[in-house]
């Protein structure tokens, strides 16, 4: 089955790679920019840089989306599915070491 | 039998100092913020973007490898049409370069 690519996903691999690519930098700037023991001038500056960067450069704003539906919201991350999406998946076998439980 | 020893605070001191020497962590005995924590921490890019399952598609093969002269059919039925419409003159029209060149303002005048 391939999963869908809508718009929402496709943004948020977008983000995802953002932040990759920029989270070393992102990280030395936010570095500089805490440190109470460097002068406020430098953490400043540093600030400023931080606020240079893109939207999709933050690690904030990534979220975890279904892989099959690109639903936001019932999201069970370890699978990276949706709440009906793992349901669906369980029953049929495809999730390993899931199972229905029966009490 | 020894009395037990009360340490005085700058022996304390020295032990610490002594301490993350030895097991080399920063020494910060005024607990100042350092901005330690952000170097600190595991970078979490490497596993955020491989949250989505890879996915295979002919388009993109085809464009990482030209060599292997894949055609993409559906994509090359897509562009001749595009081809075919602009020549019969209903391709999408330019972009305004002025607020008075859109059409919006064409159809107020």
């Amino acid at each position: 089955m391939s999963a869908m690519k809508n718009t929402r996903v496709l943004r948020d691999i977008k983000a995802r790679q953002g932040v990759l690519k920029n989270e070393v930098t992102r990280r030395a700037y936010l570095y500089v920019a805490r440190n109470t023991t460097l002068p406020p001038q430098v953490r400043h500056q540093a600030q400023l840089q931080l606020n240079t960067f893109d939207k999709y450069t933050r690690p904030t704003t990534v979220k975890n989306r279904c892989s099959e539906t690109g639903r936001g919201r019932g999201i069970m991350s370890e699978f990276a599915l949706c709440r009906f999406q793992f349901r669906l998946k369980a029953l049929s076998g495809e999730l390993n070491g899931v199972r229905k439980a029966t009490w | 039998m020894a009395a037990a020893v009360r340490a005085l605070p700058s022996q304390l001191k020295a032990l610490t100092r002594l301490r993350c020497e030895i097991f080399q962590t920063a020494y910060n005995p005024r607990n100042l913020r350092t901005g330690a924590k952000y170097l600190r921490a595991r970078l979490r890019g490497p596993s955020m973007a491989e949250y989505y399952p890879k996915t295979v598609n002919l388009s993109q093969i085809a464009r990482e490898y030209p060599e292997l002269g894949i055609v993409d059919e559906q994509e090359a039925q897509r562009m001749a049409d595009v081809e075919d419409r602009k020549r019969r003159g209903k391709g999408t029209p330019k972009k305004a370069k002025k607020k008075a060149d859109s059409r919006r303002a064409a159809k107020k005048r």
